[in-house]
This record gives structure tokens, sequence and C-alpha cells, in this order.
């Protein structure tokens, strides 16, 4: 499981054209990587049942790039946050989308930050119509409501929480959770936590006719992976500084990739670009 | 295990246009429940969203809530 963190999955046409596009992204050369074939890709007649080939790039321990910022994650995840390992049941889909394309697109650091996070295209956005407090509660009852029905017994309060953003920016409604034994609210890679604030903001959103950017956070998680990314991304800079390669890191929700973009929007030294698509989008630093 | 198919019923109903014709079977077996999801039509493409988005929320909430009991689960959507 810990491999699959620092390994790169990319798909093409064929083998050879993939592991070419893999090295390519990870600038790096065939012997400084394991080369792991995973679907050898069919042709199919017509195109109908072709399937294309999957191979998953490893970089090799001693290859600066991934492997070191890889590490420097575990630690500052372990040394923020404990949480139980729940099963990854990476479903065949998934995978399938996240390594469809090597696609790589710049994402300047201002475009991510213009952009909220999770914004859907479906609920036009609306920011003054509703009063705050009605948005507030009916999140509250909601989340209160789902919780509920998972088994989970826990505080909601909400408040308007000026500490989760950057200085200038709208500060958004957050739901702090709190209670016992709330790890499995957060899971594996924040899945849950995402999952269940996701739900939220569909609910209520729906209610109130356009998209409600509520946070749902649970015992001052996003607090504390604000400032564990933060430390990494200025560390992950360094690093690419003082070797002069590019520095690239895990995959990461939008949210989180913001938080590295900003973080790093002023290093006189560095910029940073995210590559990859869907769930395999990863922030990489460059160093100029 | 009544809980999994209310909160199956209570995320589906908040998605979906016509909340009258959401459907939740639940079939328990040794260590899988399986929950067969069913809406109108034209709810279909809310109830999966975007790239699966509301689905995949569904089935991540879903399944943190069985492992608290040590099962697994399953949302089909039929």
């Amino acid at each position: 499981m810990l491999n699959q963190n620092e390994s790169l999955d990319v798909s093409a046409k064929t083998v050879e054209e993939a592991i070419d596009q893999g090295l390519e992204q990870l600038n790096l050369t065939r012997d400084q990587v394991e080369i792991e074939v995973i679907n050898e890709g069919k042709r199919g007649i017509f195109g109908i049942g072709s399937e294309e080939a999957v191979v998953r790039l490893t970089p090799k321990p001693q290859t600066v790039v991934s492997s070191q910022s890889h590490n420097d994650i575990q630690s500052a995840e372990a040394a923020s946050d404990v949480l139980p390992e729940v099963p990854a049941t990476l479903e065949k889909e998934d995978v399938v989308e996240a390594v469809d394309a090597v696609d790589v697109e710049a994402e300047s650091s201002t475009e991510a930050i213009a952009q909220p996070p999770d914004a859907e295209a479906e609920i036009p956005l609306d920011e003054e119509t509703e009063p705050e407090q009605d948005v507030a509660a009916s999140a509250k009852a909601y989340l209160e409501e789902l919780l509920d029905h998972m088994g989970i017994e826990a505080e909601v309060t909400p408040r308007i929480a000026p500490d989760l953003v950057d200085p200038g920016e709208e500060p958004p409604l957050v739901l702090d959770v709190t209670g016992k034994d709330l790890g499995i609210l957060i899971g594996r890679r924040s899945e849950t936590l995402q999952a269940l604030q996701y739900m939220v903001r569909l609910m209520v959103s729906k209610d109130m006719q356009s998209w409600q950017r509520i946070v749902v956070d649970v015992e001052s998680y996003r607090a504390r992976r604000r400032r564990s990314l933060s430390q990494m991304a200025k560390r992950m800079a360094e690093r690419a500084v003082s070797s002069g390669e590019r520095v690239v890191m895990e995959s990461m929700s939008a949210y989180d990739r913001r938080i590295i973009h900003v973080a790093l929007r002023d290093h006189p030294d560095v910029f940073t670009k995210s590559i990859g698509r869907e769930s395999n989008r990863k922030v990489t630093i460059i160093p100029k | 295990m009544g809980h999994l198919k209310d909160l199956t019923l209570e995320m589906a109903r908040a998605v979906v246009s016509k909340a009258e014709e959401v459907r939740v079977e639940e079939v328990e077996g040794a260590s899988m429940i399986v929950l067969e999801l069913s809406v109108a039509p034209d709810d279909m493409g809310r109830i999966i969203g975007k790239e699966g988005r509301v689905a995949n929320a569904m089935r991540t909430l879903l399944r943190t809530s069985a492992a608290k009991d040590g099962k697994r689960v399953n949302l089909e959507i039929i």
C-alpha cells in the first residue's frame, strides 16, 4: 500500500507509449524506475473491445524526486493525524478513470485560487441571497441526521472560519464535528470526510437552490492538514531548488492542491503546476 | 442493521427530484450487505453524479458505517 502512493499509473495505446509518457511526466529515465505492466491492452475490432495498455512506474529508492517527497508526506501525516487504515477498495472504473490519460496542463496559481475547490457546474453560484443562519441551521440538521444514520454519536457546531482560509478570502461556514473516536469519519486520505462534506453540500445546496461552500471538519483536521501541507510544500520547494529537479507530490484533492499552490505562490525560486487527471492530479514543484 | 437502508434512503431522497420514487432493498449476507437502490429514470443522472461523484460519496459513507460492524457493503443502483 505504501508503494501505491509513490508510483505512477499511465495508460496509452501501447505499453511502450505508456512507459514513455510516464517517464516524461516523472522526468526520469528508464533505469531509474521499476516498470510493472498492469494491462497489456487490446486492439479490439474497429475500436470495439479495445483496451488501453496500463503500466505502473515506481521510482527506485535512490532517485531523489518521488521517494523523498513520499517519505515526507508520510511523516507529516503521521505526525499530525491519527487515522485508522481503512482497506483500499479501489473500484476498477476508478482506476481506469484515474489513469485514463496523462494530461499535462498548466494550472496557474492564480487560477487555482480563483476557483472554489468544489464548485459544481450544475448549481449556479449565488452568494448573497440566503441569510447565513438558514444555511448553518439546515447544514447542521442534515449533518446530524447523516451521522445519526451512520451510527456515530457526535456534536455538530457551526461557525464561520477565517482560520481555514488565507487572509483576504471570504471565510467559509464550517461544521465542526466533535466526539469520541472520530478517526473513521476522516478515513484513508480523508476520503470519508470529503464524502460527508460533499453530501452535506449537495443537500443544503438543493434546498437553497444555490451552491453552498460548506466545510465539514472533524476534530480540527482541516487546520492541521493545512499546516502540515504548507510546511511540506516549503520543504519540497527547498529540495527542488537544491537538487535543481522538479518534485512531484502525491495525488491530492483540489482543495489540498490549492493549499500547496498558495503556500508557494510568492516563492522566489520555484513555480507550481498540477499534472495528471481527476483523482490522479499531482502538484509538481519546478525550480525556476 | 436497518440503519444502512435508512442512510441510503436519506441520501438518495435528498439528491433526487422525485423523492417518492426512491426505493431501497437490503439483502444481508454473512459478511456482505447488498443495497439495491432504484430511483425515477430521470433521476439516474442525479444519483450517479458527474463522474460518479454522488454514487461514490454514498458508497464511501455506507462503507464507513458498515465497517463499524465489521461488514462490507455493496450499493447497486438499478
